[in-house]
C-alpha cells in the first residue's frame, strides 16, 4: 500500500459534505466513499468521523434518518440539506482559490521574486 | 449513537473478514482501529449541544451512585437540609399566620379602633354612643365607622344544652366595615333591624357546628339567647374571630334608648380610614372633635379625649420584639444548617480531589466537571428540600389539627411559601457554592501534582480549606450557643413565673361564672336573692371549705376606676388608676389573702352597697346623664389593698379614712388586705379596692364568679355546684369553669409559647451542630487513619490517640463558645422585655448552657475518637 496522506485540518467536514452530496450514506459508508474516491490515498481517523458528522448535523448542513444497511443492520443515513449544498459550494470555491494561491506560491522560482 | 457506532464497527469487521482477516480477530481489530469508543461518544455529544439533557441524565445517574456510595455523608447532609428547611419553615409558618400575616379582613391596614381616653389617666376606655355619633358625623378621616358592644355573656341554647357564650351586639354596618361576608347565609345589611326587635343573629362556625351538626343547616333555625328566640341568618367562616371569642352577633339598635346617653361608656368602636389617611392624621382630626365636644358638654366630656390604635396592633399586641427574636432564631438555625452542609461538602471535596484530577487527566473538560459536581450538589439539595417540604407540610397539618394550640388565632395556619422558598434558596446556594469548590480548586492546581500525591498525604487537605472548615464549626457552635442561651433564659423566666408570688393561694380553688339573663332576672333584688341562695347552697356542699362571689379573678384583669383623696377638686390633676373588684367577705378566705388591719363588710355595709347599686342602676337608666346633670354623691365602703393604702396614706393606718372614686364618694375604708396580682404575673401589684358584691349584680360584661376553696381536687365539687344551680334554675349554666392552676397557665401562655418555640429552634440548632461536629471529627479520623496507624506503630497509646482527637474537638468548641458568648451577650439584651425575674445576661444560664454545649460536643467527638482508638496499626499501614 502506498503511503497515505494525513488529512489537512478542517478538510474532513468538507469531504463529508461532498461524500453525502452524491447520495445518502451511513457513517461507515461515508468513510468508504471518501477512501474510494481518494483511491485509498487518504487516511481518515475513524474516531474523528462521528464527531464531525454530529457537528455538521447540529449546524444543519446534513440531516439524518434511520434505515437498514446492506446487511440488515440498523444504520443512520446522512443526507445533504439545502444549506449544506450552499456550504459545500462556498467551501469548494474557498478551497480552490486557496489551492491556486498556495500552489502559485510554491511554484515560484527564485527568478520570479 | 451507541447503535450507530456499533453497526459501524460491525460493518468494518465484516469488511475485514472479507479481506481475509480471521473472524475471531476481526471485531477486535475493528475496535482497535476505531479508537476509544467512549471518547468518540463524548466528542459527539459535545459536537451537538442538544445532548445536554442526555448529559444531565448521565450526571444524575452518576450523582445518585456517588451519593449512594457514601450513605453516611448523604444521610447527614439530607437530614440537615430537611431539618433546616422543614422544621424551620413549619415553625415560622405558625408564627407567621398568628402574628405576622395581615388580618383576614379587607385592607386590614386601614382598620383602627377608637377609644375614649380620659385626659387625667393613661388608660383607654370604651366609648359612649353619643360621642361616637358626633365622631361619625364630623370626622373627615374615616370612610366609615361601626359601633358594637363585645364581651357580653349570654345564656344561649340552640338544639343542644344551654351554655353561656359571648355575644356581640353590632351596628348594621359592622361586617361591611371589616369587609367580611358569611360562610353560609348572610351578614347584616344596612338598615337591618332598626329597633332591635326582629331578633336575628349571625353565629360562629363553631356554635353552629355544636348545636346543629352541619353548620350550613343552621340557617333559618331558632336559637335562644338570654331566653329570647332568635333566628340564625348567617354562619361566619371558621376563622372569623372578631370581637375575640364572640360566638354570636345580633344587631345593635342605634336608638337613643339603647345608646343615647352621653357619658355611658359601654361600646367599642372600629373605623376604616379613607385611603391615604394616616393614623396620626386621623388622630389629630378626632382629637379636634373631642375638644369641641368637651366645650359643648363640660359635665360629661370635659376630660374626654379620643385615642386611635390600629386594629392590628390592638389584636397582636406588642409582638414586634417577640417576632424579632424568633426571626433571629430562624436565621441562626438556617445558618447552622447551611454551615453543616458546607462543611460536609468541603470535607468530601478533599476526598474527591484525586477523582477530579483523574477525570481531568482523562480528558474531561472544565465545563464538564463543573456540570457534574453541580448536578450532584443540586441533587443533594433537592432531596433535602423535598424531605423538608414533606416534613413542613406534615408539621403544619399537625398544628392545624391541634385545636387547643395556645395562640391568638385570627388567621388559619398555613404553610408560608415565602419562607419555604427562602430557606430552599439559601440551602441550594450553599450547596452549589461549596459543591463547586473542589472543581474550582482542581482547576487551579496542576492535575499531575494531585495524582502523584497519593491518598496517603497526612494533613489531608490544604491549609486554607482546613481553616475554612474549622471556622465553619466554630460559627456553628457559636450560633447554637446563642439559640440555647435564649431558650435557657426563657426557660428560667418560665420557672420564675411559675413560682412568682401572686399574693394568693392558687391551689384547690375552682372558679366559674354565672350569668343571669336580664330578661328573666330584671331587678336587682331578684338577682341578689338568686346569688345569695346559690352561694348558701355551694357553701354547704361537701368538700367546700369556703365559697364567695367575685367579679374579677386574679390574673384575669379587672376593670378600672380612678381614686383620689376627698377635697382634691383639681380635675386636671392626675388621679390614681385603681383596679376595682366586687366581692363577698369570704373571697379573702378562698384566696388566702390576709387582712393587715380592719376586717370584712358588716351586713349593714353590704345592705348600703346594695342600695348604692340600685341608685346607680336607676341613674344610668334615667335621663339625668342625658341632661348633663351633675352626678349625685353615693357613700359606700371598701376594703383596700396595701398598695392603695400606702399610695393614699403613706405610713398611716387606712382603716376609717375616706377617699373618692370617679363613681362613688366618699368611700370609707373598712379593712386593708395583702396585695394580689390582677393583671399579669409580670406586673407589680396594682392599687386595688374591693367593694361589696351587692353593688354590682347586673353587669353582663363582668358577671359574678363563684370562687370556691375545696378540700380535695377543685373539680370534685363541680358536680355539686352544677346540681345546686340546676335546682335553682334549670335554664342556667356555668361559664368559664376553671381551677386557678389553669388560670395561671393561661396567664403564662405567651411565655410558654415563646419558651416552646425558642426551645424548638434551640433543640434543632443543637442537633444540627452536634451532627456538624460529629461529621467533621469523623472525617478527620478517616483522613488521619494512616497517620494514627503510624503513631500507634511507633508506640502511641490508645489514650494518646483519644486525647489527640478529643483535644482537637475541644479546641474548636471552645473557640465557638467564646465567640458565641460574646455575640449572645449583645443579642439577649434585645429580649429583655420577654424575661421575668432573670437578667438578660444571667450568669447561671450563660455558664450552664456553655457547659451543656461542651458535653454535647464531647459526645459528638467521642464516637469518632473511639473509632480512631481502635485503629489497627497493621491495617492502617497496609491500607492504601
Amino acid at each position: 500500500m502506498e503511503k497515505q496522506l494525513d488529512l489537512l485540518k478542517g478538510t474532513l467536514e468538507m469531504l463529508i459534505l461532498k461524500a453525502v452530496s452524491l447520495g445518502p450514506l451511513h457513517g461507515y459508508g461515508v468513510l468508504l466513499r471518501i477512501q474510494q474516491i481518494s483511491k485509498d490515498r487518504l487516511e481518515i481517523q475513524q474516531g474523528s468521523l462521528y464527531p464531525a458528522l454530529y457537528r455538521l448535523e447540529h449546524q444543519g448542513w446534513i440531516t439524518s434518518e434511520w434505515g437498514e444497511s446492506e446487511n440488515n443492520r440498523k444504520a443512520k443515513y446522512y443526507r445533504l440539506t439545502a444549506a449544506g449544498k450552499r456550504r459545500l459550494l462556498t467551501e469548494t470555491e474557498k478551497w480552490n482559490s486557496m489551492n491556486d494561491v498556495i500552489a502559485g506560491i510554491l511554484r515560484t522560482t527564485p527568478e520570479e521574486v | 449513537m451507541d447503535v450507530e457506532l456499533r453497526s459501524h464497527i460491525a460493518a468494518f469487521a465484516d469488511d475485514l473478514i472479507r479481506n481475509g482477516v480471521p473472524e475471531q480477530d476481526a471485531v477486535r481489530r475493528a475496535r482497535i482501529e476505531f479508537g476509544g469508543i467512549e471518547l468518540v461518544k463524548e466528542e459527539c455529544r459535545d459536537a451537538r449541544r442538544v445532548n445536554l439533557i442526555q448529559d444531565l441524565i448521565q450526571d444524575l445517574r452518576y450523582g445518585l451512585r456517588v451519593l449512594g456510595r457514601n450513605p453516611g455523608f448523604t444521610a447527614i447532609a439530607v437530614i440537615t437540609l430537611a431539618l433546616g428547611i422543614g422544621a424551620n419553615t413549619a415553625i415560622f409558618s405558625v408564627i407567621n399566620s398568628v402574628l405576622l400575616e395581615s388580618l383576614p379582613y379587607k385592607d386590614p391596614d386601614r382598620l383602627a379602633r377608637l377609644f375614649s381616653h380620659p385626659l387625667n389617666t393613661s388608660n383607654n376606655y370604651s366609648v359612649s354612643g353619643e360621642d361616637y355619633r358626633d365622631w361619625t358625623a364630623e370626622n373627615s378621616s374615616f370612610e366609615n365607622m361601626t359601633l358594637y358592644s363585645g364581651f357580653q355573656n349570654y345564656n344561649a341554647s340552640g338544639a343542644g344544652l344551654p351554655e353561656t357564650i359571648i355575644v356581640a351586639r353590632a351596628q348594621d354596618n359592622f361586617f361591611s366595615v371589616l369587609g367580611v361576608s358569611a360562610q353560609f347565609g348572610r351578614v347584616f345589611v344596612p338598615g337591618e333591624d332598626p329597633h332591635g326587635t326582629e331578633n336575628i343573629a349571625v353565629v360562629s362556625y363553631g356554635f353552629a357546628a355544636r348545636h346543629f351538626g352541619d353548620p350550613a343547616s343552621a340557617i333559618g333555625k331558632a336559637v335562644r339567647l338570654n331566653l329570647q328566640p332568635y333566628t340564625v341568618v348567617g354562619v361566619m367562616a371558621p376563622h372569623f374571630n372578631y370581637p375575640e371569642t364572640a360566638e354570636a352577633w345580633i344587631p345593635l339598635s342605634m336608638s337613643l334608648e339603647i345608646i343615647g346617653r352621653r357619658g355611658n361608656y359601654s361600646f367599642s368602636a372600629l373605623g376604616r380610614l379613607k385611603p391615604g389617611v394616616t393614623l396620626p392624621e386621623a388622630q389629630a382630626d378626632l382629637s379636634g372633635i373631642a375638644a369641641r365636644l368637651a366645650q359643648e358638654y363640660p359635665i360629661t366630656n370635659s376630660l374626654e379625649g379620643v385615642y386611635l390604635v390600629s386594629l392590628k396592633e390592638r389584636l397582636t399586641g406588642d409582638s414586634r420584639m417577640q417576632l424579632l427574636v424568633l426571626f433571629g432564631a430562624v436565621a441562626l438555625v438556617l445558618l447552622v444548617a447551611c454551615t453543616n452542609v458546607a462543611n460536609l461538602l468541603l470535607a468530601r471535596a478533599t476526598g474527591r480531589q484525586r477523582e477530579i484530577a483523574l477525570r481531568a487527566a482523562l480528558g474531561a473538560s472544565r465545563g464538564r466537571i463543573v456540570r457534574q459536581l453541580l448536578t450532584e450538589s443540586v441533587l443533594l439539595s433537592f432531596t433535602g428540600s423535598a424531605l423538608g417540604l414533606a416534613g413542613a407540610w406534615w408539621l403544619i397539618r399537625f398544628a392545624q389539627s391541634v385545636k387547643t394550640l395556645p395562640l391568638p388565632q385570627q388567621n388559619p395556619i398555613q404553610l408560608d411559601v415565602t419562607v419555604l422558598l427562602f430557606t430552599i434558596g439559601v440551602s441550594l446556594l450553599v450547596a452549589i457554592l461549596f459543591g463547586l469548590m473542589p472543581a474550582l480548586e482542581a482547576m487551579r492546581t496542576a492535575f499531575n501534582d494531585e495524582l502523584r500525591s497519593s491518598s496517603r498525604n497526612v494533613a489531608g487537605s490544604s491549609g486554607w480549606r482546613l481553616a475554612l472548615r474549622n471556622a465553619l464549626v466554630i460559627g456553628e457552635v457559636a450560633a447554637s450557643l446563642t439559640l440555647l442561651i435564649g431558650a435557657g433564659l426563657l426557660l428560667r423566666t418560665f420557672a420564675r413565673m411559675r413560682t412568682a408570688d401572686l399574693g394568693v393561694r392558687a391551689d384547690h380553688v375552682l372558679t366559674a361564672a354565672v350569668v343571669l339573663p336580664d330578661t328573666k332576672y330584671k331587678d336587682l333584688s331578684s338577682r341578689r336573692e338568686f346569688y345569695g341562695r346559690l352561694l348558701e347552697r355551694v357553701e354547704h356542699l361537701p368538700g367546700v371549705k369556703a365559697a364567695a362571689l367575685s367579679q374579677a379573678i386574679p390574673l384575669e384583669g379587672s376593670h378600672g376606676q380612678t381614686a383620689k383623696l376627698p377635697g382634691d377638686t383639681d380635675l386636671r390633676r392626675q388621679a390614681l388608676g385603681i383596679n376595682v373588684n366586687f366581692v363577698t367577705n369570704d373571697y379573702f378566705r378562698v384566696f388566702g389573702i390576709p387582712f393587715l388591719s380592719g376586717g370584712g363588710f358588716t351586713p349593714e355595709q353590704v345592705n348600703r352597697a346594695f342600695g348604692v347599686g340600685q341608685e346607680l342602676t336607676n341613674y344610668w337608666n334615667s335621663d339625668a346623664r342625658l341632661l348633663n346633670a351633675p352626678q349625685p354623691k353615693w357613700s359606700t365602703f371598701a376594703i383596700i389593698n396595701r398598695t392603695l393604702a400606702r399610695a393614699l396614706w403613706p405610713n398611716q393606718d387606712a382603716v376609717g379614712r375616706t377617699f373618692i372614686t370617679n363613681i362613688v364618694q366618699p368611700v370609707t375604708v373598712v379593712g386593708v388586705v395583702g396585695d394580689e396580682k390582677y393583671d399579669s404575673i409580670r406586673d407589680k401589684p396594682a392599687p386595688e379596692a374591693y367593694f361589696a358584691a351587692t353593688e354590682q349584680l347586673n353587669n353582663s360584661w363582668y358577671p359574678p364568679n363563684i370562687v370556691v376553696r375545696t378540700a380535695a381536687a377543685p373539680e370534685s365539687v363541680l358536680g355539686g355546684i352544677r346540681g345546686a344551680l340546676h335546682e335553682l334554675d334549670s335554664e342556667l349554666s356555668l361559664f368559664r369553669v376553671r381551677n386557678m392552676d389553669q388560670v395561671i397557665a393561661d396567664g403564662m401562655q405567651d411565655t410558654s409559647l415563646q419558651t416552646v418555640l425558642l426551645g424548638a429552634f434551640a433543640a434543632l440548632g443543637l442537633v444540627l451542630s452536634a451532627v456538624g461536629i460529629y461529621g467533621v471529627m469523623a472525617y478527620l479520623v478517616t483522613q488521619r487513619t494512616h497517620e494514627i496507624g503510624i503513631r500507634m506503630a511507633l508506640g502511641a497509646q490508645r489514650g494518646n490517640i483519644l486525647r489527640l482527637i478529643l483535644g482537637r474537638g475541644a479546641k474548636l468548641t471552645l473557640a465557638g463558645v467564646v465567640i458565641g458568648l460574646a455575640a449572645t451577650f449583645a443579642l439577649t439584651r434585645l429580649m429583655k422585655a420577654m424575661l421575668f425575674g432573670v437578667g438578660a445576661t444571667d450568669p447561671l444560664t450563660f455558664a450552664s448552657v456553655s457547659i451543656f454545649l461542651f458535653i454535647v460536643a464531647f459526645l459528638a467527638c467521642y464516637i469518632p475518637s473511639r473509632r480512631a482508638m481502635r485503629v489497627d496499626p497493621m491495617v492502617a499501614l497496609r491500607y492504601e
